[in-house]
C-alpha cells in the first residue's frame, strides 16, 4: 500500500543543499505497522510529509496504493488518514462537531450516534463530546484526531508521534486500536520516539539517521531491550 | 459541512463584534441620509413658502413699477433631490439645491449660495457610500486575511488537506461564507434604506445595489488574490491594509492633486467680478453703445428704443445683460475646466475601483459634479426664460397688477442624464474577474502544498 522508491528530499536555503531524506526505500503492506524511529531531524516527518504530498520529492517516488503521490495527489489522499503529533482542531466547535466537519470533508456523513461511537472508541469521555474543543487538553484533541482517522475508514494510516500527549491508559488503548486496524488490513506507517511502543505494536521497525534508513528490523525477533540497544548504537 | 463552517465562523467573538460595528455604522449612515433628505425637503419647502410670500408682499409694495419689482423678485429653481442621495450625499451638501435668481445679471448669482456644512467638508459625511467604500473593505480584510494562513499556522490545515476531497472547493466555501455574510448585511442596510429614505425600487436603485454588490465582490477578489500568494497571516494583513490605504486614501488624493494641477479652475469670483465690471462701467458709457449690443443679442427688441436721457428699466436690464455677456469668456472657461476635471476623473477612475464606485454612486444619486454642472446649465436656461418673458413687459411698461404672481411656482430641475449600465459595472466586473481568476489559478497550483 505504501512504498518509497529512492525517495529523496533536499532543501536548498541560501544555495546550500541540505539533505532531509536520502534515497529512502521502504514498503508497508496491508496489515503492517511500520514504525520509524530516529532522533529529531532524522527524516521521519519528512517521509510522512512526502507520502502526504505536503512536500515534493527532489527525486524518487512516494507511492500510495500504487499511485505516485506527486501525480495523483487527490486520489492518494483519499486513501490516507493522518494523525499529527499535535492535533489542532477548530476551537469554536465541539468535539462532535469537529468530527462531523472533518468526516464530511472526506465525504462521510455519519449520524450523531455513529460519530459519538468513534469518539468513544478513541477514548474521549462522553461528557466531553459536546464541549467546545477550545477547552480540550492536548490529549483530548489527540483522541478526536484518532476518531477522525477512524471515521475515514482509510486503508493507509500515517501517524506522526501519535501518542504524544496521551496518558498511559489512552496510549495503550491507542495501541489496541492500531492492532485492530492492522488486523483489518490497514497499512500503518508511524513515526515515533517511543521505542517501547514501537516494539509493542510494530510489525516492522526502521531506524533513521540523517535522512537515511540505516536499520530495518522485524519485531517478533526482538525484545524491547535488544531494540533499545540497537537503537542507541545506530543513532 | 458548510453549516459547521458557518457555525465556526460566527462563533468567533471578533466576527460578531465586526458585524455589529458595521451594522451600527450602516444604520448611522442611514440616519445621516435621512437627516440630509429632511434638510433638503425643508429647504425646498422654505423656498416655496418664501417665494410665494415675497412675491405677494413685493408686488404690493412695488405695485406701480414692474422694473423695480423685478429688481427684487427672486425666482427659485430646485435641483431635485433623489432619495438615493440620502445614501450617497456626494457634493449635494456643498452645492446649494435651491438657486434663487433675479432677472438681473446671472453669473454673480450662480455662486453666491452659502455653504451649509463647512465642517463636514473637512470630515466628509458618514453616509452609506462612506460605509461601503471605507468600512466594508476593512471588515472584508478582517474576515479573510487569514483564511488559509491561519489554518496553516494553527495546524488545522494539515488535517483539512488530508481529509478534504476537494481542497479548492473547501477554500471557496470559506470565502463564500464570508461573502454571503457581508452581502447579507449590505442587503439588510439597503432594504432598510428603501422605506426610511423613501427610495423607489427602480432601475437606478437596482444599479446602485448592483454597484455596491460588485464593490464588495471586488474586495473579495483582492482577498482571494492575496490568499493565493500563500504568505503568513501578518503579511497578508499588511498587504491587504496597504492595498486598502492605497485605493481608498492615497490614490484618490494623488488623482485629486493631479487633476487640480492639470486643470486649474479659475475662481468663480473672477467671473463675478468680470460680470460686475461689465455692468457697472455701462453707467458711464454712451447708452447707445449699450443698447446696440443689447439689440445685437436680442434682435427681436431692436424696434424698442430707450430714451436718450433719464432712467429706463430696459436700459438698466440691458446693462445687466451686458455684464453677463462680457463675463461669458470667464464663465465658459470655468465650465470647460470643470467639465475637463469631470472627464479626467472618470477616465482615471476606471482604473481605481474605489474612485469609480464613489463616482458612479454619486451619479446614480444625482449628487456628483456632473449633476451640479447640469443644474447650473439649467439655471442659465431658467434665467433666460424669465428674461425673455419679462423683457417685452418691461418694454410695454405692463402694469404689475396684470401679472398673476402666484402663477410663478418654484420650478424643479430633474436630472435625466442617462447612466449606462456597462460604463458603471464593466470596470468593476473586469477587476473582479481578473483578481479572482488570477487568484484562483494561483490557489489551484499551491493550495495542496504546505
Amino acid at each position: 500500500m505504501l512504498q518509497a522508491i529512492e525517495l529523496t528530499k533536499q532543501y536548498t536555503p541560501n544555495r546550500q543543499t541540505i539533505p532531509a531524506l536520502n534515497a529512502l526505500n521502504l514498503r508497508v503492506q496491508p496489515g503492517d505497522i511500520y514504525c520509524l524511529l530516529g532522533q529529531n531531524g532524522a527524516g521521519k516527518t519528512t517521509t510522512i510529509n512526502l507520502f502526504l504530498g505536503f512536500l515534493e520529492p527532489t527525486s524518487g517516488q512516494a507511492l500510495v496504493g500504487g499511485m505516485n503521490v506527486t501525480d495523483h495527489l487527490s486520489e492518494t489522499r483519499r486513501l490516507l488518514a493522518y494523525l499529527p503529533e499535535t492535533v489542532m482542531l477548530y476551537p469554536n466547535l465541539t468535539g462532535l462537531e469537529n468530527l462531523r466537519f472533518f468526516s464530511s470533508l472526506a465525504g462521510f456523513h455519519y449520524s450523531t450516534d455513529e460519530l459519538a461511537g468513534f469518539l468513544t472508541t478513541a477514548g474521549l469521555q462522553a461528557s466531553a463530546h459536546t464541549s467546545r474543543v477550545g477547552k480540550y487538553s492536548k490529549g483530548m484533541r489527540q483522541k478526536v484526531g484518532i476518531a477522525i482517522a477512524l471515521a475515514k475508514r482509510a486503508r493507509v494510516l500515517l501517524l506522526d508521534e501519535p501518542t504524544s500527549g496521551l496518558d498511559p491508559k489512552a496510549a495503550n488503548e491507542f495501541s489496541d486500536i492500531l492492532r485492530r486496524l492492522s488486523a483489518d488490513g490497514a497499512a500503518i506507517l508511524m513515526a515515533t520516539h517511543d521505542i517501547f511502543r514501537a516494539r509493542e505494536v510494530g510489525t516492522h521497525i526502521g531506524i533513521m539517521r540523517a535522512g537515511r534508513l540505516v536499520e530495518t528490523l522485524t519485531t517478533p525477533d526482538l525484545t524491547a531491550q535488544e531494540l533499545e540497544a540497537i537503537y542507541l548504537q545506530t543513532v | 459541512m458548510i453549516l459547521l463552517a458557518v457555525k465556526n465562523f460566527v462563533r468567533s467573538g471578533g466576527v460578531r463584534i465586526g458585524l455589529l460595528f458595521l451594522l451600527v455604522a450602516g444604520l448611522a449612515s442611514l440616519l445621516v441620509g435621512h437627516q440630509f433628505l429632511n434638510r433638503q425637503q425643508t429647504a425646498v419647502a422654505d423656498a416655496r413658502a418664501f417665494q410665494q410670500k415675497d412675491f405677494r408682499r413685493s408686488a404690493a409694495v412695488h405695485s406701480h413699477e414692474l422694473g423695480l419689482l423685478l429688481y427684487y423678485l427672486k425666482f427659485s429653481l430646485v435641483n431635485e433631490t433623489s432619495p438615493l442621495s440620502g445614501l450617497s450625499i456626494g457634493q449635494r451638501d456643498v452645492n446649494a439645491s435651491v438657486q434663487s435668481v433675479t432677472i438681473r445679471a446671472l453669473e454673480g448669482q450662480k455662486y453666491d449660495a452659502d455653504l451649509t456644512n463647512p465642517t463636514n467638508q473637512l470630515l466628509g459625511n458618514l453616509d452609506f457610500s462612506f460605509v461601503l467604500i471605507y468600512l466594508f473593505p476593512l471588515l472584508i480584510i478582517a474576515f479573510t486575511y487569514n483564511i488559509i494562513s491561519e489554518e496553516k499556522e494553527s495546524g488545522t490545515w494539515r488535517i483539512v488537506a488530508v481529509q478534504s476531497n476537494n481542497l479548492l472547493r473547501f477554500v471557496g466555501q470559506l470565502f463564500l461564507i464570508r461573502l454571503l455574510t457581508l452581502l447579507g448585511l449590505l442587503l439588510i442596510l439597503l432594504a432598510l434604506a428603501v422605506p426610511l429614505l423613501g427610495i423607489a425600487p427602480d432601475a437606478s436603485f437596482g444599479l446602485f445595489l448592483a454597484t455596491s454588490v460588485l464593490y464588495v465582490l471586488f474586495w473579495f477578489g483582492v482577498s482571494v488574490w492575496v490568499a493565493s500568494l500563500q504568505q503568513r497571516s501578518s503579511v497578508n494583513a499588511m498587504l491587504l491594509l496597504g492595498i486598502w490605504l492605497g485605493l481608498v486614501v492615497v490614490l484618490p488624493a494623488i488623482v485629486n492633486t493631479y487633476i487640480t494641477t492639470r486643470y486649474p479652475v479659475p475662481e468663480a469670483l473672477a467671473t463675478t467680478l468680470a460680470q460686475r465690471k461689465g455692468y457697472h462701467e455701462k453707467w458711464d458709457m454712451d447708452r447707445t453703445q449699450t443698447m446696440t449690443r443689447f439689440y445685437a443679442h436680442y434682435p427681436q427688441f431692436k424696434h424698442n428704443p430707450v430714451p436718450d436721457s433719464g432712467f429706463s428699466w430696459l436700459w438698466y436690464y440691458a446693462m445687466q445683460q451686458l455684464g453677463d455677456d462680457e463675463s461669458a469668456t470667464q464663465a465658459d472657461e470655468l465650465k470647460a475646466r470643470l467639465l475637463q476635471r469631470e472627464a479626467a476623473s472618470r477616465t482615471i477612475a476606471r482604473f481605481i475601483p474605489t474612485l469609480h464606485t464613489q463616482l458612479q454612486l454619486n451619479d446614480l444619486a444625482r449628487s456628483g459634479l456632473g449633476n451640479q454642472l447640469r443644474f447650473l446649465d439649467y439655471t442659465s436656461r431658467f434665467h433666460e426664460k424669465k428674461r425673455l418673458y419679462f423683457y417685452p413687459k418691461l418694454i410695454n411698461n405692463a402694469p404689475v397688477s396684470a401679472e398673476r404672481w402666484d402663477a410663478f411656482p418654484v420650478e424643479t430641475f430633474t436630472d435625466r442624464a442617462p447612466v449606462g449600465y456597462v460604463g458603471v459595472l464593466a470596470p468593476l466586473l473586469l477587476f473582479i474577474l481578473g483578481l479572482a481568476g488570477f487568484g484562483w489559478v494561483n490557489l489551484s497550483r499551491s493550495v495542496y502544498r504546505l
